[in-house]
C-alpha cells in the first residue's frame, strides 16, 4: 500500500494544478445539492403547512342553548354513524364558558363585559372530524342538508381550497426539482469523470513512469480517488456554509406567511443536520468514486 | 529466464507485427535484437512486461507464464524487469536523485530503504555527484544513466534496453554500452534492442535479427546482418 502522505502530496498537487477545473466541478456540485436542498425545503414547507391547516380544520354544529342534553347526544351518534366521520366530540355549555375564559384570560374588557351579562351567553356545539381530510367537503354537504330543530348555526371553515393549491404547488414543485436534480447529478457525473480525465492528462507522464517501474495500481489510482473525496467534502463544506444563512434570512418570510401556523424550516435542517447531510455527502461520494474509478480505469489504465 | 513460443501478435487484428516467434534467452545473457524500424523489436519489448498481450504461443519471464497475468500482478512483473526507452522518461521537474527515488517511493517503499538504494545505484551509473541537478542540467548520455540507475533500484534480473542510444552521440552511447556491459557481468541478463551497427559489431555477443515480425537469424557471435 502506498503512504497516505504520496497519496494526499498527488491530490492536492492536481487540485491546484487544474485549479479552475477544481473551481468549475465544486461548482457544478454545489448547484446539484443547492437543487436538493432547495427542494427538500419546498417540500418541508408544504408539508408542515398542509399539517397545520389540517389541524385547523373546523367543521361545527352550533346548538340552540335550552337544547337538552339527551337531544344533543341523540343528534351526536346520528352524525357520528355516518362512515366518512371519525369523531365528534360535544362541548357543552359549561366547557364553552371554561375554555372562553380561559382564552381571554389576559383579556380584562371582555371578562368585564362576560361579568355584566351575568350569564352564560354561550351555546353547546358538535365538532365534527372527518375520517378522510380530503372528503371533509363531502361531511360539509352532509352536516349543511342535516335537518335538525335544534340546530342554531353552522360553521364550516372550508380550507380545502387552499390545501389542493399547497398541494398542485407541491406536486409541480417536485415533478421540475425531480428533473432538475436528476440534470443535475449526470452533471456532476460528467463534470467529475472529465476533471479526473484532465487530471490525468496532466499526470501522464508520471503515471506511464509510475506504470513503467511497477508502482501498484492502488497507488496510481488512489490520489484521483482521494481528489474526488476532497471535492465531495469541499462542495458539502461550502453548501452548509451558504445554506443555513439562506434559511435563516428564508425564516421570517415564512413566519409571516405562515402566520399563525407552526412552520420553523430553520431548526428542522438544525435537528436534522447529520441526516441530511450525512445522506447528501454519500450521494456525493458515491457520485465522485464512481465517476473518477471509470475515468481512472479508461485513461489511466489500471 | 526468457521464452517465447509461437509468439504471434498483431495491433490490428489483420496484420501481424509478430509472427510465430520462437525464442529462448538464458540468465546472464546479453542479447542484441537488431533489425529495421518496423520490424516488431519494441512490440516484442512491450510483450515482456505485459505492456501487450500476444494474441498466440506462450510468453515465460522466469516460471511465470505473462500471457496470463492478470492485471494486478503487472505492477509485481514490472518490478523484476528494467525498462529503458530512448526519450529516458525522466520527470523534468525532479532532480536527478528524485527520479530514482520516484521508482521506489510509488512502489510503497520506506524512506530508509529509498535513502540507501538510490545513492548506491547513482554510483554504479556513475553521477552520484551531480544528483541534484535536473534532467535539463546534464548531458542525454548523462539522462540516459540515470534512466538506467532508476531501472535499477529493484534489482531486477532483466533489463530490457530499447534504443537507449538513439538520440545519442557516438561517445555517450559508448559509454551507455559500457555501462550495460559491467551491469551483466554481476548477472544480470540485458536485452539490448538497437539500430547501431558499431556497436553490435563490437559487441560480439549473441544477435537476434528481426524482419517483418520475425526472427530472420539468431548468431552466438553475431554481425549486424542488414
Ligand atoms: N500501438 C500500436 N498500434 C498499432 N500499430 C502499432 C503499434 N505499435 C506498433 N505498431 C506497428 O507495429 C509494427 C512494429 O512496430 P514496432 O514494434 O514499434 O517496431 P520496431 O520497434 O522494430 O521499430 C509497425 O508496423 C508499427 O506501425
Ligand atoms: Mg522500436
Amino acid at each position: 500500500m502506498p503512504s497516505l502522505y504520496h497519496i494526499i502530496k498527488f491530490s492536492f498537487q492536481d487540485i491546484v494544478r487544474n485549479i479552475w477545473l477544481t473551481i468549475v466541478t465544486i461548482t457544478i456540485l454545489l448547484l446539484a445539492l443547492f437543487s436538493i436542498n432547495t427542494l427538500a425545503t419546498v417540500r418541508l414547507i408544504s408539508d408542515n403547512a398542509v399539517a397545520a391547516i389540517k389541524e385547523k380544520i373546523d367543521i361545527s354544529l352550533y346548538l340552540k342553548p335550552e337544547t337538552a342534553e339527551s337531544e344533543i347526544i341523540a343528534l351526536k351518534n346520528k352524525i357520528a354513524a355516518s362512515a366518512k366521520v371519525k369523531e365528534v366530540i360535544y362541548t357543552s355549555k359549561q366547557s364553552a364558558i371554561v375554555s372562553f375564559r380561559a382564552k381571554y384570560e389576559n383579556d380584562p374588557t371582555v371578562l368585564a363585559a362576560l361579568q355584566e351579562l351575568g350569564r352564560n351567553p354561550l351555546s353547546p356545539s358538535l365538532t365534527v372530524i372527518p375520517k378522510n381530510f380530503d372528503e371533509s367537503n363531502l361531511v360539509i354537504n352532509d352536516l349543511k342538508m342535516l335537518d335538525s330543530s335544534i340546530i342554531e348555526s353552522r360553521d364550516f371553515s372550508d380550507n380545502s381550497a387552499i390545501l389542493n393549491k399547497i398541494n398542485n404547488i407541491t406536486k409541480r414543485v417536485n415533478e421540475v426539482g425531480l428533473v432538475l436534480i436528476m440534470i443535475f447529478v449526470l452533471t456532476s457525473l460528467l463534470v467529475v469523470y472529465n476533471t479526473i480525465r484532465v487530471a490525468i492528462y496532466t499526470h501522464r507522464q508520471e503515471i506511464e513512469i509510475m506504470r513503467l517501474v511497477g508502482a501498484s495500481n492502488s497507488f496510481i489510482f488512489m490520489p484521483y480517488v482521494f481528489s474526488a473525496l476532497v471535492y465531495a467534502l469541499v462542495s458539502i463544506l461550502i453548501i452548509i456554509s451558504i445554506f443555513y444563512p439562506f434559511l435563516t434570512l428564508l425564516q421570517p418570510y415564512l413566519e409571516t406567511f405562515f402566520m399563525g401556523y407552526n412552520v420553523n424550516i430553520l431548526s428542522y435542517f438544525v435537528d436534522n443536520f447529520f441526516l441530511i447531510f450525512g445522506v447528501q455527502l454519500l450521494a456525493v461520494l458515491v457520485i465522485n468514486i464512481v465517476a473518477s474509478l471509470f475515468a481512472v480505469r479508461k485513461y489511466a489504465k489500471v | 529466464m526468457i521464452t517465447l513460443e509461437n509468439v504471434s501478435k498483431s495491433y490490428d487484428h489483420k496484420h501481424k507485427v509478430l509472427k510465430d516467434i520462437f525464442l529462448a534467452i538464458k540468465p546472464g545473457e546479453f542479447v542484441s535484437i537488431v533489425g529495421q524500424s518496423g520490424a516488431g523489436k519494441t512490440t516484442l519489448v512491450r510483450l515482456l512486461i505485459g505492456e501487450e498481450r500476444a494474441d498466440e504461443g506462450k510468453v515465460m519471464i522466469g516460471d511465470w507464464d505473462i500471457t496470463r497475468l492478470r492485471r494486478r500482478e503487472i505492477p509485481y512483473l514490472r518490478r523484476q524487469i528494467g525498462v529503458i526507452f530512448q526519450d529516458f522518461k525522466l520527470l523534468p521537474k525532479k532532480t536527478l536523485e528524485e527520479n530514482v527515488a520516484f521508482a521506489l517511493q510509488v512502489c510503497g517503499e520506506k524512506s530508509s530503504k529509498t535513502k540507501k538504494i538510490v545513492p548506491s545505484v547513482l554510483k554504479i551509473v556513475g553521477l552520484d555527484d551531480k544528483r541534484k541537478r535536473y534532467p535539463s542540467e546534464v548531458s542525454g548520455g548523462e539522462q540516459q544513466r540515470v534512466a538506467i540507475a532508476r531501472a535499477l533500484v529493484h534489482q531486477p534480473k532483466i533489463l530490457l534496453v530499447d534504443e537507449p542510444t538513439g538520440n545519442l552521440d557516438a561517445i555517450n552511447a559508448n559509454e551507455i554500452i559500457n555501462l550495460l556491459l559491467r551491469i551483466n557481468r554481476f548477472g544480470t541478463t540485458v536485452v539490448l534492442v538497437t539500430h547501431n551497427k558499431e556497436i553490435v559489431n563490437r559487441l560480439n555477443h549473441r544477435v537476434i535479427t528481426m524482419e517483418n515480425g520475425q526472427i530472420i537469424s539468431d548468431r552466438a557471435h553475431g554481425k549486424y546482418l542488414l
